[in-house]
């Protein structure tokens, strides 16, 4: 697994304008080629702190590398080559008049043209099936499809890294496995992704590491697996392990195991107590 | 006479560009609800389950013209015959986004707006937004402004702005949609104290399934424009392949006891005790002679 | 994060108290009154009474220092531009082409001190009442009660448009859109991403929220629609409203009598 690290953050301190303090000395690694959950109740900091690896916001204290630049020496446009960010909203981005120039409108403002332009486009497109809808007006497409045409538009941008800023919220299951299946392939393409979600199923199912935030800070950072052993942490930041999760935990004392996360793995621990009881 | 009374409903939207065709979206919905029921509607993005929460409190098809064909009633009032505020009065319906709702400063003002269109006097509307707050447990933010709450809270005052009208019939549209987790457990809890009013019938637009599954009377699942399951929880859920096929989640749990299933037994599961229950029984632990192996 | 764009301040002072149609009529009073006089030390008096009536309705100094610093241009550009095109009386000095007279310059203060009372006195009125009472107010006056709800709507949606337009920014410069490039031409096309993606997301807020009024019950017709808080005179209101009527009265005839129009002699 590639380790070496592509954003890096050291005590890293943010403030709203009125005194809140958002993000109290936050310290971080993400490891390039890593696929990383960020969860937390709304107002534990996991927006100010992905806006940070954009350049969106600046540290009031502390540094924020990616690259190994400078969040506070290098503009946000420079930073949108390396760190492409999926807004939640897919309104907040959508303007053009087709599905083609909102995907090209990223890359062209990287200073792609031409042939190598249009090629970014169609695979793009080929990639999140839009070809059908490359004329249509996005503004007027059903939820489910300008919420594809928003990753894809950033995708166009090839950046190494994806921040996806709760991708699936408002999508149905289809919709949801869809795109998260084309999040995976993705990252098996050596993308790092960044997932910022309240959907648990989601992130035992993808994620192969969880950042958990409380109140500004870091609660806890591993192994999804290692995250939801601990029902502790859960508890302490209100989230709800899935359900599948939940059964396992409630049967440790009949021998289920304390990290099931799919329901794969809890049939397979299921069977394997039930071979294991004749 | 059930309280809601859905006969072959067919409904077009107006061309989205001038000389396109009219969008159709329900084509022949027939659906009963009776007083007290919860009934939980499900469908893929875009099916039309919005349109149908807004065919009945009338704003489709007066407000959004259109093609419309059919009967909607609602506590006995035919939509065709009546304007949009009276069927609000009986139908009132929250929707998925809680800022696009909101336009007062207090939550006070706020839940009392619709009392107040409705020309209830000063005194009751008081008592109304006392109650209303009560339901959703929003009693001590009746001054604040509805900009300072979280989510979670603000959907609640949504709905307590709808309940302050006293509708025999309260349809939430994916309340929970934008929500975080306690924001939706709050939510949910809400649905659960209207689920124990048998004066107040609910419908219910949801995805999460785990949370349907616990607390419906009954569910719908729409696809094409059409009802294409109605059942209970256990019903729908247990069809696991059609769900999926339409496009929609069930249960872990229930995906699980298909997994499980072989040809010696059956685990059809529907809701977390049921799983737990059978699961941890001694009749499931030892298996019978033939083993499921993975 | 604080998004309230709201200029009412809420403390229990006599000013709130006050029936707001009774503010409104000073309001409206009070800007007559300053427009019939031209006399700089009456304005500057005015000027003065109107920021002790506001300061003891409980207004704090950030707020007077704010209309302050919104009145700046007005303040500055005035007596300036009055002094250097309508200059009259005796001539003190002279540059250039520009005669500086005195008289003139007096002239342009009281214009600027009039029109800062005129401001002052209504951000008095903003000050002491709420949004939703300002609107009552005025539809018990008479305006149409749609045309309060569309006011009451507007100044509660300001906070969420400037909030939107921040989000649309960061999201289309997460693209890499850059707006300071170029000449001024281009600088503006470039804001072209972010306003249409505003719109249309207004647009759609906009469609929410109409359905959400809807919902609610608006324009039911047949019925009168009530209101929770009820505003009603008091006793103190009329006593207020008769001796502003009368102090109108009085400035009318001062007035009449040409007093105070002079910009430096104030019994001219």
């Amino acid at each position: 697994m590639a380790s070496d690290t592509i954003i890096q953050v050291r005590n890293l301190w943010y403030r709203y304008r009125d005194d809140i303090v958002a993000l109290k000395g936050v310290d971080l690694d993400i490891g390039a080629g890593d696929f990383v959950a960020v969860i937390g109740q709304n107002g534990s900091g996991k927006t100010t702190l992905v806006k940070h690896f954009n350049g969106l916001l600046q540290p009031a204290s502390g540094q924020v590398l990616v690259g190994g630049h400078d969040t506070r020496k290098v503009g946000v446009g420079a930073l949108a080559r390396t760190i492409g960010f999926v807004f939640q909203n897919p309104d907040h981005q959508i303007f053009c008049a087709t599905t083609r120039e909102e995907v090209a409108f990223g890359p062209r403002n990287l200073g792609l043209a031409g042939e190598e332009l249009d090629g970014r486009v169609e695979e793009a497109l080929h990639r999140f099936g839009l070809v059908e809808l490359a004329d249509s007006p996005p503004a007027v497409l059903g939820f489910g499809m300008r919420r594809k045409i928003s990753v894809a538009s950033v995708y166009a941008m090839r950046p190494r890294v994806f921040v996806l800023d709760e991708p699936t919220t408002g999508l149905d299951w289809r919709n949801s496995m869809s795109l998260m299946d084309t999040v995976r392939s993705m990252h098996e393409d050596g993308h790092t992704i960044i997932l910022v979600t309240h959907d648990m199923k989601l992130v035992c199912e993808f994620a192969q590491r969880s950042l958990v935030l409380r109140d500004g800070g870091i609660l806890a950072y591993d192994d999804t697996r290692e995250i939801f052993k601990r029902s502790e942490i859960l508890k302490e930041t209100g989230i709800e392990p899935p359900q599948i999760a939940e059964l396992s935990k409630r049967m440790m004392s009949y021998g289920m195991p304390d990290d099931v996360l799919t329901v794969d793995e809890f049939r397979a621990a299921y069977v394997g107590i039930g071979r294991s009881l004749r | 006479m059930p309280e809601i009374v859905i006969r072959d409903l067919h409904y077009s939207y107006p061309p989205v560009v001038p000389d396109g065709d009219p969008v159709s979206v329900l084509r022949g919905i027939d659906l009963e609800v009776d007083k007290g029921e919860l009934v939980s509607l499900m469908g893929p993005t875009g099916v039309g389950k919005t349109t149908l929460c807004l065919a009945l409190n009338g704003i489709v098809p007066r407000s959004m013209g259109g093609i419309f064909r059919g009967d909607v009633l609602v506590s006995g009032l035919n939509t065709r015959e009546h304007p949009v505020p009276t069927l609000a009065s009986k139908a009132g319906v929250v929707f998925q986004d809680p800022e696009s709702q909101f336009f007062n400063m207090t939550v006070e003002d706020e839940v009392a707006f619709g009392p107040e269109s409705l020309g209830i006097p000063a005194a009751d509307i008081a008592e109304r937004i006392r109650w209303a707050l009560s339901v959703v447990h929003m009693s001590e933010y009746r001054n604040r402004s509805p900009f300072q709450l979280s989510g979670g809270q603000k959907q609640r005052v949504a709905i307590a702005s709808i309940l302050a009208m006293k509708p025999g019939i309260m349809v939430l549209d994916e309340p929970t949609s934008g929500l975080d987790p306690m924001g939706k457990s709050e939510v949910f809890g809400v649905v659960h104290e209207l689920k124990q009013r048998d004066d107040i019938t609910v419908l219910l637009v949801e995805q999460e399934a785990e949370r349907i599954a616990e607390f419906s009377d009954r569910v719908i699942v729409m696809d094409d424009g059409r009802i294409a399951m109605t059942g209970t929880p256990s019903e729908i859920f247990s069809q696991i392949e059609r769900m999926h096929g339409i496009g929609l989640a069930v249960p872990q749990v229930s995906e699980l006891g298909r997994d499980l299933s072989d040809e010696t037994r059956t685990f059809n599961f529907t809701r977390f005790d049921e799983a737990y229950a059978s699961l941890s029984s001694a009749a499931t632990l030892e298996p019978s002679g033939k083993g499921a192996d993975g | 994060m604080s998004l309230t764009f709201d200029l009412y301040v809420a403390r229990r002072s006599w000013a709130h108290r006050v029936d707001p149609r009774v503010k409104l009529l000073f309001v409206v009073l009070g800007a007559v009154t300053m427009i019939l006089f031209s006399n700089l030390l009456f304005m500057v008096a005015a000027l003065a009474a109107v920021h002790l009536l506001t300061a003891s309705a409980g207004t704090p100094r950030d707020r007077f220092s704010w209309v302050w610093r919104a009145m700046l241009p007005v303040n500055v550009l005035i007596p300036l531009l009055w002094t250097v095109f309508y200059p009259e009386g005796e001539v003190l000095f002279r540059v250039w082409v520009l005669r500086f007279t005195p008289l003139a310059l007096a002239r342009g203060l009281a214009v600027a001190a009039r029109l800062d009372t005129i401001a002052l006195i209504c951000f008095f009125w903003l000050f002491t009442t709420d949004q939703m009472s300002i609107v009552r107010s005025l539809v018990k006056v008479g305006m149409p009660f749609e045309w309060g709800l569309v006011l009451a709507i507007s100044l509660r949606y300001l906070p969420t448009i400037y909030g939107l337009y921040n989000v649309v920014a960061d999201a289309q410069r997460a693209r890499a859109l850059d707006v300071s490039r170029g000449n001024i031409v281009t600088r503006l096309k470039s804001y072209l991403p972010i306003l249409v993606a505003m719109l249309i997301s207004a647009l759609r807020t906009a469609d929410q929220l109409g359905k959400a009024l809807e919902s609610r019950a608006l324009g039911l017709e047949g019925v009168e629609r009530t209101s929770l808080h009820e505003i009603s005179f008091s006793k103190v209101d009329y006593l207020i409203a008769a001796w502003l009527v009368i102090a109108f009265a009085g400035a009318v005839v001062l007035r009449a009598l040409g007093l105070f129009t002079h910009p430096w002699y104030p019994l001219a």
